[in-house]
């Protein structure tokens, strides 16, 4: 049963040696098959490291044969798993996904490198989830950072060369200040295991005030250029509406969720509620995640292309994952891993709807997608679908997160941020409903349309459905997965 | 045989699937949506007769995320007037859609809203009533633009605002009382009944914002505007969906609230009634005024159903069994009455295309049963007995007075003095006034039209010279609610 424990890391070298082998395949379907085979084994294999972790509980792996403050240590628990399936699922769908499409975005000669990015990209985000280690995972910070600008720039436009070092400059000015709060934490405890950095901080953090202070701070903004906090969120919208929708899907469901994982991490496992509750920093992100819930959405009415609207939307859908940290309870920290997995699965599931709706017409302006509808009625029902979770209707996962941030919010003697939840939830409703209802009501523009003309097969559709379907899961069985999450608490 | 209690709601769902999916021709789709709609008022009449009491936990996630439906009374009530009247518009709308044109569309959205109405008439707590009533503003909103132009979708959008900005007040309020009494289910009397004391602004913040949040949809003044904006729709939609379904739904959630939540006394302990009475009072005279000078027939009705609908609101502020029965009853008087008024300004719009008052001098000659019917209506809806509408206008007055309230009988009698005022000159248009100009066409209604009209006036003028089974139910429901 040995071998149960090692699938993490198994699953993180498949996917750094598959794509070495990439870039030598001269056949693009090759390279499409390799990817696709190469998630799909990660998912089984975190799919049975996530039971073996229900049933015998979580557990430190080590890697190679140093013990642990010299050696390199995973942590494996329940979270972590759940991270590692949603990961490998979602990257599985996208990669499905992109295999029909890539051609219309890429160069023929550089999807294998495409292809390469991807699985260096999600390989590298599991390291930073499974990671116990402090260098390693800025290690594994540094290579999710240039691949992630890499799949952005891969178009070969110029808009996306100026998205994308826009991107890559602020992404390593993140990664910088989180280097230095490394280097603060090393100096401070001598230490760059998390466990260690912990049981020494424990003891002797009355001694250093103001540096667990700075500490937290160079986290909190390093990891929130990274992962897109209002008012750090400047690089999104542009990288997330310029890269090809397959990347824009998995920049927004998963790049963005790893490094909050890691922030997660920094609260809870390297500094700890005793530390936390001392210093300002739940409240900073209570306040920034609010801010975020607001002003994304507003900033999402007034843009006028698809793609930038649903990149506006992620910032206001990142500020409900940080506003759930910083209530700084246990079901505030169960929501933020509820909301990350079903934010993950809409959001992609939008981004591949808008995306093949872009492919399939050209046009990008909301303006003229009106009447869309009667073309590609199945893409946009799927949309609609995706978008009504967000708006909140009940049993999708939009509505079960506000729901209980909301309850959560009354629970801490907070009653006006109910108010900001669902100022925010109306604010998504502006803003998605009219797409959808010009899409599919607008007849001046439509009458002019053939029905279904534009609709793509049902092979290519059928990663969204299955997107949406999970969304559906997610959402009907809300409990199941919230009581799962709560496990990691007893 | 709990689930059986699924089969009304689920039952339009596959209808309406089948004839979106379908190319059905134009006889067939009458024929089977008529037929669909039949069966299920067959289902809902077993239902109710058979399965009073049952209920069924569709699915059950925790405390709140629980799909539940429930027969009660009120459900029983609210359920069985919504199925008959939906029978009705569907005959009528058979021949009206056919100078609209897309029947397919409308007839599919036509009966999925039924079954989403069914959802809030069975709903047997608050978070299921929330969803079927969010669906209903979706389900909805495709009838209310069914035009496609751009007045309409500018109008839809309005709709589609004012509900969704009313269902999150609802919520807000919602949320706030899950976590004080960590039970949302309906119980007649309300399920608040601990802790009342320590808490008194919560409570009032709650239900203040739950009747407001709710009350968007039945056109409380000043979030009334989107009812006649909501009149470019086709008018079997303006007909059942805002004289009866989507506002009487808005009534219907406040009644759950109010009643089966709270429970009268708990309400009258936090005071919020005595503050939203003014609301109220407001609506009812505002809305008569505004009616006085609409050109516009289907406008002069929106109107009226606001200030219709405050007398209902009324009555259920007004937390005791008299008031209680006669907003019940009003709401059933106003529901077949609105109906016909409705139908019969369709049915001139649809033989003559005329749509203003102005513009039917004399039409009375022409098309003598359909004014006959409207008027007969109208003296209903101003209430001079023996008509429906001067008994629930009796019990609410009665209603007031055991308040020892003796303004809002005045106020009754001033609006129901409005009501003839803006009411009246329709008739005197149609059937006593010359048309000089000649323009008119002389043609008769269609008889698929006339036929629901004629129906609905006759169970009108029944309602009012026998309205004792209704009262003696309504009775027994208020004794249940009240002690």
């Amino acid at each position: 049963m040995t071998i149960i424990k090692s699938f993490p890391l198994i699953g993180v070298l498949i996917l750094f040696l598959i794509a070495f082998i990439m870039p030598l395949i001269k056949k693009n379907s090759v390279v499409k098959f390799l990817s696709i085979a190469s998630f799909s084994t990660c998912l089984v294999l975190f799919v049975v490291s996530l039971n073996y972790v229900i049933h015998n509980g979580s557990y430190f792996y080590k890697i190679g044969h140093f013990v642990a403050p010299y050696g390199i240590e995973f942590s494996i628990g329940i979270i972590e798993c759940i991270m590692a399936v949603l990961f490998a699922f979602i990257s599985l769908i996208i990669s499905w996904y992109s295999c029909y499409s890539i051609e219309h975005d890429v160069n023929e000669s550089k999807v294998p490198l495409y292809y390469l990015l991807i699985n260096i990209l999600v390989g590298s985000l599991l390291g930073i989830i499974f990671s116990n280690d402090m260098f390693n995972v800025y290690v594994f910070i540094e290579i999710s950072n240039l691949a992630s600008c890499g799949i952005v720039v891969v178009k070969d436009k110029k808009e996306n060369i100026r998205a994308g070092i826009k991107y890559l400059i602020l992404s390593c000015l993140g990664s910088g200040l989180v280097l230095m709060g490394i280097a603060f934490l090393y100096s401070m405890t001598g230490h760059l295991n998390m466990t260690f950095i912990h049981e020494n901080l424990i003891n002797s953090y009355m001694n250093y005030p103001q540096a667990i202070i700075i500490t937290l701070g160079l986290f909190t903004v390093g990891i929130g250029v990274k992962s897109a906090l209002f008012p750090l969120h400047t690089w999104l919208p542009d990288a997330h509406s310029n890269a090809p929708t397959s990347s824009s899907a998995m920049l927004s469901s998963l790049v963005l969720k790893a490094y909050i994982i890691f922030l997660i991490k920094v609260l809870y496992r390297v500094m700890g509620n005793e530390i936390i509750s001392e210093t300002p920093i739940l409240f900073v992100l209570l306040a920034l995640g609010s801010l975020g819930m607001i002003m994304g959405s507003v900033l999402a009415i007034f843009q006028k292309n698809l793609k930038r609207i649903i990149a506006y939307s992620s910032v206001a859908q990142i500020g409900y994952i940080y506003f759930a940290i910083g209530l700084g309870t246990e079901l505030g920290f169960v929501i933020a891993i509820y909301h990350i997995i079903g934010h993950a699965i809409t959001k992609s599931a939008l981004f591949l709807c808008s995306g093949s709706i872009i492919e399939k017409t050209g046009i990008k302006e909301i303006a003229n997608l009106k009447g869309v509808g009667k073309e590609m009625p199945y893409t946009l029902s799927l949309f609609l679908i995706s978008s009504l979770s967000l708006v909140g209707i009940p049993l999708l996962p939009g509505f079960v997160s506000k729901w209980y941030l909301a309850i959560e919010s009354i629970g801490v003697n907070k009653l006006y941020l109910i108010v900001i939840i669902l100022v925010s939830s109306l604010l998504n409703a502006v803003y998605y409903l009219p797409i959808s209802i010009h899409g599919f009501f607008n007849e001046e523009q439509s009458s002019s349309k053939l029905y279904k003309s534009k609709e793509k097969s049902v092979k290519e559709l059928m990663p969204i459905t299955i997107l949406v379907i999970a969304m559906l899961y997610v959402g009907v069985n809300s409990e199941g997965i919230i009581n799962l999450i709560k496990t990691t608490f007893v | 045989m709990n689930n059986i209690i699924l089969l009304p709601i689920i039952f339009p769902f596959l209808a309406a699937i089948i004839i979106a999916v379908c190319n059905f021709t134009e006889k067939r789709r009458n024929i089977f949506a008529g037929s669909i709609i039949f069966l299920n008022l067959i289902f809902v009449s077993y239902i109710v007769a058979n399965f009073n009491g049952i209920s069924m936990h569709v699915i059950k996630m925790n405390e709140f995320l629980d799909i539940y439906f429930k027969v009660d009374k009120l459900s029983v009530f609210f359920s069985l007037l919504v199925s008959v009247l939906w029978l009705f518009t569907s005959i009528y709308a058979m021949e009206y859609m056919k100078h609209e044109g897309k029947e397919k569309r409308f007839f599919a959205y036509f009966i999925l809203t039924l079954g989403v109405t069914l959802g809030i008439a069975f709903a047997g707590n608050l978070i299921t009533l929330y969803l079927f009533y969010e669906l209903l503003t979706l389900t909805t909103f495709p009838l209310v633009i069914h035009s496609g132009s751009k007045e309409a979708l500018k109008s839809g959008m309005k709709y589609l605002i004012y509900s969704f900005t009313g269902a999150t007040v609802a919520l807000l309020g919602m949320l706030i009382l899950f976590s004080l009494t960590n039970n949302l289910t309906f119980v007649p009397g309300g399920v608040i009944n601990a802790n009342l004391l320590d808490n008194k602004t919560l409570y009032f913040i709650i239900y203040v914002s739950m009747f407001i949040g709710f009350g968007v949809k039945a056109a409380l003044v000043p979030f009334h505007s989107w009812l006649p904006a909501a009149m470019v729709a086709p008018t079997p939609v303006s007909s059942l969906l805002h004289a009866v379904a989507v506002v009487k739904s808005g009534i219907f959630a406040i009644t759950r609230v109010t009643f089966y939540i709270f429970g009268a006394n708990a309400v009258r302990f936090t005071g919020a009634n005595k503050y939203l009475i003014i609301l109220v009072i407001i609506s009812i005279l505002m809305g008569s005024f505004l009616a006085l000078h609409q050109e516009n027939l289907k406008k002069r009705l929106a109107y009226s159903t606001i200030s219709q609908l405050g007398y209902i609101l009324l009555g259920i502020l007004l937390l005791n069994k008299n008031a209680f029965i006669g907003a019940m009853m009003h709401l059933l008087n106003h529901a077949v009455i609105k109906i016909t008024l409705f139908f019969c300004v369709g049915a001139i719009m649809y033989t003559t295309g005329k749509t203003k008052i102005s513009e039917i001098n004399g039409i009375g000659k022409s098309m003598n049963i359909t004014m006959f019917c409207f008027t007969i209506s109208s003296i209903s809806l101003i209430g001079i007995p023996p008509t429906n509408g001067f008994i629930s206008k009796w019990l609410l007055a009665e209603g007031s007075l055991v308040e020892g309230k003796i303004g809002f009988p005045v106020i009754l009698l001033l609006s129901a003095l409005l009501t003839a005022m803006y009411l009246f000159p329709i008739s005197i248009a149609a059937f006593f006034t010359k048309d000089e100009s000649n323009v008119l066409e002389k043609k008769k209604a269609p008889i698929k039209m006339l036929i629901p009209i004629v129906c609905i006036t006759v169970i009108t003028v029944f309602l009012g010279l026998f309205p004792n089974f209704v009262l003696d139910f309504l009775r027994a429901m208020a004794s249940e609610i009240m002690n």
